[in-house]
């Protein structure tokens, strides 16, 4: 088995994997849905299927004694219990765990099969088991159950065989239903110099007797349905005796060939080359269905799949090239304006805006739905609210709103985190519950949905909330904040956020928020988002994280200091205001500018980055929303908006925080992307470090670095 | 290797060896190719082959298509492996070389 067709499998085994887990916590709320149960036995019928092809004989053998459990479900000889959901989860780790090649048969496998031998009366070891599937065995249909014979015409697709699917196996497997003719049609097979070696162009036309129904036979094909053309149709008797009339004898004039349908009539050679799906959605009598329905609709060319799966990396690829793209592209535009020649600046506007299009679409690609990402937490959920014996329902809103693949990528952590959090801390045991007067089943919702050029992720829970006073004593006690210091609720808040502030035992008596949240501000910052948390005591919590739509390209806008150039994204930016001398004098020469009426500090990015060229007469302050509040960026002129391009400082600038990376610009220097929200932290930061600090300086406020 | 080729005055011989499948498949391919372009006796020699995937089939099937319109003596040398044999018949396939088999002797 060569490593692609290996990783082909591991791949497609890791997302029905993750279906099955959504599928078994599904049927734990609904126990009775047949329709679930279906769809778990096919699961790990599949996985069963696939792994014996693939060498997985471990895998198979394991999933052979769980797929026996729930075909008990299917034939109602077993109930669905809390009992079977827990073990089957289990077993699905140890599935992931073999799947990973990190775990094999052991004491947890041996466990976990004795439970199931216990609660279906039977199984097998997974040697045993793995031999079994090994060896082929006649299936067991239900018992008394009349036969009938079916028509299963199964014609593999071109890129059947590239998947590391065998046709051979998946006839033994239709064999165990019962009794199969069959005959093999080699009309399709071209001659030796034209033939691709690694495609099956034989196709299998069978009459099959068995007492199973037509999903038990079209889930022998589970794994290959889109991708080969089949066909199971009751049996008619001409069709059973011309196959029984032609098996077994070796007819190579393919004008001899059988007709069993009227399609198969078209298995010539020639007819044979368009891709299977066309016919496929012909048929009425396709047993085609489950997960990758959406993937290849009508619109489907030549019955090729409509969706097509890239490596990460070579999108990542992609998407650095047009970044490049958009790099030559200003300069090109600039160099156009410069030569003043009517015909250039005509083409470079044509190229400006196909490379608008393309930055667009290619951002388009990378993004995701966060409906995956959300999903996997129901079983976090389940094993936490089993392990805290509470009863927590989850609900997802807003699934389908899409970031950045980058982003859900790094959103993981922080989001297990946080409900980790709110599970162990926030949420009340359900006699707690009871006792202040709420449902015994608690509520956590995951949400997203888009804010502009950001997403809010919410995770609410309506457990017992925050304690604020507590908090802020515990911060007193920490020295985290003067005694004296005025802070608003949502400030209170954020101290739990503080690193350090989390890691005492007591904290969760205190607060109901404990360890990690200090992880989670980190994470979502380098993520280039904020974190918002609202809590009413005996209400809940809700913690809310804004997150930057994508983290390549953002819209900036480009400003300078002299002969510096600076980008500071356009989604933070408020509005543009002049500062002049008169203004400064007014303020007495603290950095604040009063724009309408609001006292904004602002800090002075000349002074900042020692920036020593002449200060002109008048300047600019861009306004800006941080977390601390509104503060101003003074700079000598404002270039205009920019379509920048973040290139990561490299290594050497890891711990540069005010700098979230540089960009390119037309004529060929380098901007630096600032980091509005760290910008001010360090200001802050700085100003206490230098002891002029007061405590109002945890709030964020203007005089903080007014006398920078 | 899987798939070994050898040529002599009287012919050549494909020795398969080992599991016949899609891995070797584009191996069997150029060497039957080779084969046939010798224009000698093609003789294919499967006592070492532990099995015959639809590829193997296949390729075989084509081969002797191409032998037969070349006027080239396509032929297997007894051998084959029982359980190879059962395993194509049982897939209900058209195997090539059902004809009789050459003895070994002749290869």
């Amino acid at each position: 088995m060569t490593d692609k067709y290996k990783q082909a499998f591991q791949e497609e085994a890791r997302e029905i994997v993750a279906e099955l887990e959504l599928a078994l916590l599904a049927l734990n709320e609904t126990p009775e849905d047949r329709e679930l149960v279906g769809r778990v036995f096919r699961a790990m019928h599949t996985i069963k299927g696939s792994g014996a092809m693939f060498g997985f004989d471990e895998l198979a053998g394991f999933t052979h004694n769980l797929e026996n459990a729930f075909d008990e479900v299917r034939n109602g000889r077993l109930k669905v219990t809390g009992e079977l959901i827990n073990l089957s989860l289990g077993a699905l780790d140890q599935i992931k765990g073999m799947l990973e090649e990190t775990s094999g048969p052991g004491e947890k496998t041996e466990r976990i099969l004795a439970d199931l031998r216990r609660l279906t009366g039977k199984g097998e070891t997974a040697t045993a088991a793995a031999a079994a599937i090994a060896a082929v065995p006649e299936t067991p249909t239900v018992a008394g159950s009349p036969t009938r014979d079916w028509v299963v015409r199964f014609y593999p697709g071109p890129g059947l065989m590239r998947t590391g699917a065998d046709p051979l196996l998946l006839l033994r497997e239709l064999k165990r239903l019962r009794s199969l003719r069959m005959k093999a049609s080699m009309a399709a097979v071209p001659p030796l110099n034209e033939l691709d070696a690694e495609r099956c162009y034989i196709g299998w036309d069978m009459v099959l007797t068995t007492a199973a129904e037509r999903q038990a036979i079209s889930d022998v094909f589970i794994f290959v349905e889109d991708i080969c053309e089949l066909t199971i149709e009751p049996a008619a008797a001409e069709s059973r005796g011309a196959i029984d009339e032609d098996a077994g004898k070796n007819k190579r004039d393919a004008a001899a060939e059988i007709a069993l349908t009227p399609v198969a009539a078209e298995a010539a050679r020639k007819d044979a080359e368009p891709a299977a799906g066309q016919r496929e959605q012909n048929s009425p009598a396709i047993a085609s269905r489950g997960r990758r329905e959406t993937d290849s609709g009508p619109g489907a060319a030549g019955g090729a799949a409509a969706n097509i799966r890239v490596p990460a990396a070579r999108l990542d690829q992609f998407v650095d090239l047009v970044g490049e793209l958009v790099t030559v592209q200003a300069r090109l535009g600039e160099l156009a304006m410069r030569r003043e020649d009517p015909d250039v600046v005509a083409v470079a506007e044509e190229i400006e805006r196909l490379t608008s299009a393309l930055r667009e679409s290619s951002m388009n690609i990378r993004m995701m739905p966060l409906r995956s990402t959300f999903e996997k937490f129901r079983r976090l959920v389940h094993d936490l609210a089993r392990d805290l014996h509470k009863e927590v329902e989850l609900t997802i809103e807003g699934a389908d709103t899409e970031l950045d693949k980058t982003v859900i990528d790094q959103l993981s952590d922080p989001l297990m985190h946080l409900i980790r959090n709110s599970m162990d801390h926030g949420i009340e045991a359900p006699e707690g519950r009871g006792t202040a007067g709420k449902r015994g089943t608690a509520k956590l919702h995951l949400s997203a949905k888009h804010s502009g050029a950001s997403v809010l992720i919410g995770i609410a829970d309506d457990g017992r909330g925050i304690d604020a006073q507590a908090v802020r004593e515990r911060a007193i006690e920490r020295k985290l904040v003067a005694p004296d210091a005025q802070l608003t609720e949502a400030e209170i808040f954020s101290l739990i956020l503080a690193p350090g502030f989390s890691t005492a035992k007591t904290i969760t008596d205190v607060s109901g928020r404990g360890v990690g949240m200090d992880v989670v501000k980190r994470s979502v910052e380098a993520l280039r988002g904020t974190i918002e948390i609202a809590s009413k005591p005996g209400a809940g919590t809700t913690v809310t994280l804004k997150l930057p739509l994508t983290l390549a390209i953002i819209d900036g806008l480009l400003v300078r200091i002299g002969e510096a150039y600076f980008v500071l994204p356009l989604a933070s930016t408020l509005e543009c205001i002049e500062l002049t001398r008169q203004d400064i004098e007014r303020a007495n020469g603290k950095h604040v500018a009063n724009v309408r009426g609001e006292i904004i500090p602002y800090i002075r990015l000349r002074e900042y980055f020692d920036i020593r060229t002449e200060r002109p007469e008048i300047e600019q302050i861009m306004v800006a929303e941080t977390e601390g509040g509104r503060y101003g960026f003074v700079v000598d002129q404002v270039l205009g908006d920019h379509q920048t391009v973040i290139k990561n400082l490299g290594r050497l600038y890891r711990h540069v925080n005010i700098v979230s990376g540089a960009t390119i610009l037309g004529n060929g220097s380098v901007a630096l992307i600032l980091d509005p929200q760290r910008l001010v932290q360090e200001a802050v930061r700085d100003r206490a470090a230098t002891g002029r600090a007061n405590n109002r300086e945890i709030k964020g406020r203007a005089h903080a670095v007014g006398a920078k | 290797l899987a798939v070994t080729l050898e040529q002599s005055d009287q012919g050549c011989t494909v020795r398969l060896e080992g599991e016949i499948n899609i891995g070797v498949a584009a191996e069997l391919k150029k060497v039957l190719i080779e084969a046939l372009k010798s224009k000698k006796p093609v003789r294919i020699e499967f006592e070492g082959a532990t099995g015959v995937g639809v590829t193997g089939v296949q390729l075989l099937w084509a081969a002797e298509r191409e032998a037969e319109r070349a006027g080239v003596k396509f032929a297997r040398m007894a051998g084959m492996p029982q359980a190879i044999a059962a395993a194509v018949a049982e897939a209900g396939l058209e195997f090539p070389m059902m004809m009789a088999a050459e003895p070994a002797a002749t290869a």
